[in-house]
């Protein structure tokens, strides 16, 4: 026996170390990092119950935002404001609008330069007077055109004023003209063919019957109308044309007439006619049970509700339980228990039913305390033919 | 305990498995190894002993009808130690030399007497092959109760364990279980062949018994016809 017991030992000993080589730790699971997705259970009365309110106004018992202004109702619309589109996006503030018209006055005052120029009228004039113009200074030539120039574009009747001003204005304004020919050369040079009839209709009613002091400035374009006639010499051979056509379709002076200078604006198109008022306390979340909380309740009730079976007729028989309550669930009174449908004995049966499935279950548990307003007084309905298991 | 701390770092070997475990499953796991080892060695034990029983009661029944004068087949084998059908034989023959040759006069006491000495000796030499088969059952049967006890401890105090770290990653229960479970591995381990060995033993050493109760029968009716030859001889004699 005691060589057997040495063989056995000897034996253990040689498959536990086997099993200490072999069985070494298994291989371990390869495990791919997963990011945890957070989830947040959101009550659907946390959407449909949200309140509106004004955050500097007053508590009132029932939030409401400050009154809207604008008396026109916006159909189905949901946010507040006084837009006359229903928008999501805030309200903007209005910008200053007299930084930008006075910027865009100038430029559209300037834009009537190239018009004399198109005219045909001009075009001989200009011819005679090149010969004395382009030797002598520009500045010295400026006066006697500008008389000439301006009232032929212009034979509408407010101008006849402006001629009489017209002639001191020139010198003050040589500077400008001297400037202006240097800088767009070519920009003047085009409009003289094609761009000039089109913008006149746009361009000229503005400035000139509000402003007529500005028609003395219009004149000086006049000035610019030589410094065309010179590169007309130049520019004109060069057989341009065909691309400077192209340009003029761009005039950079007209960028503010093509522009929308409405402002864009956001903000809903929901009226408020109520006084502004922050709500009371008890408004979070809603302030009516949700579908859940009262299949909480109907849940509690009908856990108690023992159906007698086999009573006949009890398809289409509702019931209909009003309850009053205190803040700890329990009732007041009696519940007022009412039934339709089905046969008289059989709706008999269930009210007794209902009525002592509601006493067992009181006090009703889970009630939102902050939600006591709605639920003191509960209408709850039961279907017999529902309860069956 | 701490071992569930570690858990992370640990690896899950066999032996630091053990190591890891708490002193009752220690316990356990060191007594099913052991019990492991004596199952073994009743196992190769036995299969020594029964093969080589097999083999003398061959031989013995070789020479036993081969003829032989059973006095001198006597003679040889109670110079040895026998066993099996050798000592049954040896017992029959020397119980009817001491009543018979002595002038026994009831040949039907002689005949009881013979009986029982074999009965006796059948029973010491059964008892002989059956000895520690009973160890082998109790292995069999209580081994995997053992380990699972281990097994539960050691998930109680891994359980315990997680209770205060907080953390039920399964990272951290993981390695405390793989421990405890590993006691009922070895209480298993060390039933199966325990429950499979007894079934063959008990078996061969059924089969043995009956071998030489046949044998007992059988030469019981060889001496019960020798006494009734002597005792007609001796009447006539007389």
């Amino acid at each position: 026996m005691r060589g057997s017991i040495a063989t056995s030992a000897a034996l253990h000993v040689l498959v536990l170390a086997w099993a200490m080589i072999s069985l070494g730790s298994p291989a371990h699971f390869e495990v791919a990092d997963t990011e945890a997705m957070p989830v947040d259970i959101v009550p659907v009365e946390e959407l449909t119950q949200i309140q509106q309110g004004d955050k500097k106004a007053p508590k009132a018992e029932k939030a409401a935002p400050a009154p809207t202004k604008r008396p026109d109702v916006v159909e189905n619309a949901e946010n507040l404001g006084e837009n006359s589109v229903d928008l999501k996006t805030p309200p903007r503030p209005e910008a200053k609008p007299l930084e930008k018209e006075s910027s865009a006055a100038p430029k559209a005052a300037e834009t009537p330069v190239p018009t004399p120029e198109p005219t045909p009228q001009d075009k001989p004039e200009l011819v005679d007077e090149k010969p004395p113009a382009t030797p002598a200074t520009e500045v010295a030539a400026l006066p006697t055109p500008k008389a000439e120039v301006t009232p032929q574009p212009r034979p509408e009747p407010p101008k006849p004023e402006t001629k009489t001003e017209a002639p001191p204005p020139p010198k003050e304004e040589p500077e400008q003209a001297e400037e202006k020919p240097i800088e767009k050369p070519d920009a003047e040079a085009l409009p003289d063919k094609v761009p000039a009839p089109m913008a006149k209709p746009k361009v000229e009613p503005k400035p000139e019957p509000p402003k007529p002091v500005e028609q003395a400035k219009a004149t000086p374009p006049a000035q610019t109308a030589k410094t065309p006639d010179r590169k007309a010499d130049e520019g004109k051979k060069d057989a341009k044309k065909s691309a400077s056509a192209k340009q003029s379709d761009f005039n950079a002076d007209e960028i503010s007439s093509l522009l929308n200078k409405q402002d864009s604006s956001g903000g809903g198109a929901k009226r408020s006619t109520q006084t502004a008022a922050l709500g009371g306390k008890k408004t979070t979340g809603g302030s009516t049970l949700s579908q859940s909380d009262k299949d909480a309740i109907k849940q509690q009730i009908q856990g108690n509700w023992s159906i007698i079976p086999g009573i006949a007729d009890t398809a289409g028989i509702l019931i209909k339980v009003t309850l009053h309550l205190d803040r700890d669930g329990n009732i007041i009174g009696q519940p007022e228990i009412s039934s339709s449908g089905g046969s008289d004995a059989a709706r008999r049966t269930h009210e007794g039913g209902v009525r002592r499935a509601i006493m067992k279950s009181l006090p009703l548990k889970g009630l939102p305390p902050d939600k006591y307003d709605d639920w003191s007084e509960m209408v709850l309905n039961f279907d017999p033919s529902e309860m069956g298991f | 305990m701490e071992q569930v701390g570690l858990a992370a770092t640990t690896d899950v070997t066999l032996w630091s498995l053990f190591m890891q475990a708490g002193l009752v499953v220690k316990l356990v796991m060191l007594g099913l190894i052991g019990a492991s080892v004596w199952t073994w060695a009743i196992v190769v034990d036995k299969s020594v002993r029964f093969a080589r029983a097999r083999k003398q009661a061959d031989n013995f029944e070789q020479v036993f009808w081969s003829g032989q004068s059973l006095e001198e087949l006597y003679r040889t084998l109670s110079d040895r130690n026998p066993t099996g059908m050798a000592a049954i034989f040896v017992s029959a023959m020397r119980e009817w030399k001491k009543s018979f040759e002595r002038g026994a006069r009831s040949p039907i006491g002689l005949q009881m007497r013979i009986d029982k000495a074999m009965d006796v000796t059948l029973a010491r030499e059964a008892e002989g092959l059956e000895a520690r088969l009973g160890s082998l059952a109790t292995i069999g049967s209580a081994g995997p109760f053992i380990g699972l006890f281990g097994t539960v401890v050691g998930i109680m105090t891994s359980f315990q364990a997680i209770a205060g770290s907080k953390s039920t990653n399964l990272a951290v229960v993981a390695p405390g279980i793989a421990e405890a479970l590993l006691a009922t591995a070895i209480g298993l381990v060390a039933a199966i062949p325990a429950v499979i060995a007894y079934n063959k033993f008990t078996a061969d050493a059924g089969k043995m018994t009956a071998r030489m109760e046949g044998f007992a029968d059988e030469f019981s009716a060889i001496l019960s016809r020798q006494i009734d030859e002597k005792m007609q001889t001796r009447q006539a004699a007389q």
